[in-house]
């Protein structure tokens, strides 16, 4: 009746998990109480469970993002803190309960922490960019995110049901083959992430049409904002790659359920050829997630340097290029597999020419702030803290890429210091950056500066002092994943790192109240204007936060930096222009089918992962029922009245015309 | 999604007119009836093709993969052509964007994968020099 499982799949010997996840349940039971209790049920269903809204969905997939980045975060904890007491003794963590730790870290923050917050920034911000009122497949991108939150739910019942994967963030066989790994901690693995895979699969083919087919007038390609750019470059990528994941999983998947030898040792199976055929994705996935924080990155130089960005077309032909040739560079990850000479140097110059690509953003970005006049607010900091650790993650990088340097640093700490480096100094650090820059267009207010400061040197010197001692210790021959460690020499630096972890805890901390006291104290950081921060895209064009339909009228463009025109037009000429004609607007209608379809994906994996047949029939069934039902709808959109359009615009209009008048009398300049 | 179809159309009004797949010019229903049917005669005729040169001993054996390579190429710039509707025409340049960009994907993955398994253990240690070492 229920397959595998029975009552031994809680873990109630191991107290580290079972009181985990006794906090979680009664946490979350405590937040749907207050829920229930408060009556907010009918608010959240109709604002924001149903809503296919792309900011509502960007700003649900960035919630997601920080949430399970919290849980990575806690993993990380335990993992240093187990190295750093288990020498020449067993630590806290059992060896099974380490590896669990390990494998869910990576997981985690890869693909449920770090890929929500790339695609909710996507999603938020690049139809504000292109001026449009949607994204171009509005409930797709519904269940897009459910199903990505549907995989994150699946990685999270692991810690209370059953367990997690112990075989590493990529399930590498043969030890992942039901010989080595009976358990059902890899079919966790294996469902969550192809039911999320779907789901950024979606997003992906949504992204592409939106900016391949949905701009504003006159929003010509080379008058769109880097970040639309790379928004683009990513979902292709994500296109282009993610189905190469489905199919080596679903290998995996037919291997460990119905005994097929894809990547056994015998029978004619090819553990290298997983390798292989994991990391012609995993190699691009790095660059689906750093791509959008170029885009960030590009956009927060140029407005806090007041400047428009340097080498527009240079920066479009630097991320084009990458994204081909992330294409072509994945045996970068199995250098020491045996290749011959000629394969490892194909593909270590293939690895180091991407950072010439790299190279040209970064002295793109150098250049635009020169000469300009910089301001040094919260997200400014974050994109020079990225300058100065990402420009050494790509040197340890280069390094990494020459095959014979490679053959003694592989699967070291140095090679840990080194991802984390460019990760974190990459896409963490560009999440925060742009977390406090686009915050008043969604929230309508500012995040206080002083608290995001002290968040961004708390968590900038934390992170330096977490990983130089990972670098130092990779040199002294240390390798990855050791669950107790045996060499006396290395126990300072695996203390040293430690204290780093402390300090980024505190920056963690800071980042919480910084968001408490911005709430708080939101009537003194209201954004009145819609453009907090002298802005140059078409974003800053609607008041904050943005209405549902963005745009009462639609822009029309006639240049680069598309707001910034408008903005100069309005201070040369004194006068706003003139009100445009306003006409009604079609929204797309709320939908439950996203959630629908992913609470019974849920069930169809867990019923999968624990072998009830019975179950995933069902779900299955049911979430094809709720495919066809949503094909037959007839009513699939609502008309914005004028008046409302009007009411929105008017009030943006006054506050703009205050601050011309501001302006006029030489009061001060913008703020 | 029809009622997307034409918002794209709606707001993605820049330059000439681009056509999504499965969004087609307006034809005549006898032009689609005659381009199916043409496109499943030659089909038919190429997939007859590939099991005449395998059985047959018309063509010199070595070459017989040779050819069934070239009647699979032809297969499917038939499927192309006549019934994914690729053309050269300017309204077609995203799609055929989209094909070339997903042929060199699938190219770089094949021979990459090819080229890396051929490669699989050019420079392993001999077992019994392992074995040696070990000891």
């Amino acid at each position: 009746m229920f397959g595998k499982l029975d009552w031994s799949a809680i873990p109630f010997n191991q107290p580290i998990p079972l009181i985990t996840s006794v906090i979680l349940i009664l946490g979350i039971l405590g937040v749907l109480g207050l829920i229930t209790v408060k009556k907010w049920w009918g608010y959240l269903w109709r604002e924001w469970i149903t809503s296919v809204d792309h900011k509502r969905i960007g700003v649900m997939y960035m919630l997601l993002g920080v949430v399970m980045l919290i849980r990575g975060f806690a993993d990380a904890i335990m993992m240093r803190t187990q190295q750093a007491v288990a020498i020449h003794s067993a630590g806290y963590l059992e060896p099974e309960h380490y590896n669990q730790i390990f494998s869910a870290h990576g997981t985690i923050m890869i693909l449920f922490g770090a890929m929500p917050l790339v695609i909710g920034l996507m999603n938020f911000v690049a139809p504000l960019q292109l001026g449009v009122r949607d994204v171009a497949f509005p409930t797709f991108n519904s269940v897009g995110f459910w199903l990505t939150a549907s995989g994150a739910l699946l990685v999270n019942i692991s810690l209370f049901v059953g367990e997690f994967s112990r075989v590493g963030w990529l399930p590498y066989a043969p030890l992942s083959e039901t010989t080595y790994s009976p358990g059902v901690g890899v079919d966790y693995y294996l469902w969550a992430v192809q039911i999320s895979g779907v789901g950024t699969l979606i997003t992906g083919i949504n992204m592409v049409t939106t900016v391949l087919k949905m701009r504003c007038p006159g929003m010509t390609y080379l008058r769109m904002p880097v970040f639309c750019w790379t928004t683009l470059a990513s979902s292709l990528l994500i296109v282009a790659v993610f189905p190469i994941l489905t199919a080596t999983l679903a290998m995996l998947t037919l291997d460990r359920y119905f005994g097929f030898h894809f990547f056994t040792n015998d029978a004619g199976g090819s553990p290298m050829m997983f390798m292989n055929l994991i990391w012609a994705w995993g190699h691009p996935e790095v660059y689906i997630l750093v791509l959008p924080a170029f885009g960030v990155f590009s956009e927060i130089f140029s407005t806090f340097s007041g400047k428009p960005l340097f080498g527009y077309r240079s920066m479009v032909a630097a991320t084009l290029f990458i994204c081909v040739v992330s294409m072509m560079v994945w045996l970068h990850h199995f250098f020491t597999m045996g290749a011959g000479a000629a394969v490892n140097t194909f593909f270590g110059i293939s690895s180091s020419v991407i950072a010439v690509g790299t190279g040209v953003k970064i002295y793109n970005w150098i250049f635009t702030m020169y000469g300009g006049r910089v301001r040094f607010e919260t997200p400014m900091l974050w994109s020079m803290g990225f300058i100065f650790t990402f420009i050494i993650g790509g040197l340890t990088g280069v390094l990494l890429a020459v095959p014979p340097a490679d053959f003694l640093t592989h699967n070291s700490m140095f090679l840990v210091a080194h991802f984390h480096n460019v990760i974190v100094g990459g896409v963490v650090f560009a999440v925060f950056a742009a977390v406090e820059y686009w915050f008043p267009k969604a929230f309508g207010f500012r995040l206080h500066a002083g608290w995001g400061k002290a968040a961004f040197w708390f968590a900038f010197i934390g992170f330096w002092v977490t990983f130089t001692p990972l670098y130092i210790l990779g040199l002294q021959g240390m390798t990855r994943r050791l669950q107790h460690i045996d060499v006396e020499a290395w126990r300072p630096m695996l203390q040293l790192s430690v204290v780093g972890v402390a300090i980024l805890i505190v920056g963690v901390i800071c980042q919480v109240i910084q968001l408490v006291v911005s709430i708080l104290q939101r009537d003194k950081l209201r954004d009145e204007t819609g453009d907090p921060w002298d802005g140059r895209s078409l974003e800053w064009a609607t008041p904050s936060p943005a209405p549902f339909f963005n745009f009462a009228v639609m822009p029309n463009v006639e240049g680069e930096e598309a707001y910034w025109g408008i903005k100069q037009r309005a201070i040369d000429t004194q006068q706003l222009a003139p009100e445009p004609d306003y006409r009604p607007v079609e929204m797309p209608l709320n939908s439950p089918v996203g959630i629908y379809t992913a609470f019974f994906s849920t069930v169809t994996g867990f019923a999968l992962i624990w072998h009830i047949w019975w179950l995933a029939g069902l779900g299955l069934f049911a979430a094809f029922i709720g495919f066809v039902v949503f094909a037959w709808r007839d009513v699939h959109e609502f008309e914005v009245p004028v008046e409302e359009l009007i009411r929105v615009e008017r009030g943006r209009r006054a506050a703009r015309d205050a601050f011309l008048e501001r302006i006029r009398q030489g009061e001060g300049a913008p703020s | 999604m029809s009622e997307l179809e034409t918002d794209l159309h709606r707001h993605g009004g820049i330059g000439h007119e681009d056509h999504a797949p499965g969004d087609e010019p307006h034809e005549s229903v006898g032009h689609w009836v005659r381009n199916y049917l043409l496109g499943l005669f030659f089909a038919v005729v190429l997939t007859i093709c590939s099991f005449w040169a395998a059985t047959s001993h018309m063509i010199w054996a070595p070459a017989v993969p040779v050819a069934i390579v070239v009647f699979a190429i032809a297969q499917m710039g038939v499927h192309l052509v006549f019934f994914l509707h690729i053309t050269t025409g300017p309204d077609n340049t995203n799609n055929v964007l989209a094909l070339a960009f997903g042929v060199l994907v699938v190219f770089l993955l094949v021979t990459g994968s090819v080229w890396i398994m051929y490669h699989l253990n050019h420079n392993m240690m001999p077992t019994d020099e392992m074995m040696q070492m070990q000891r």
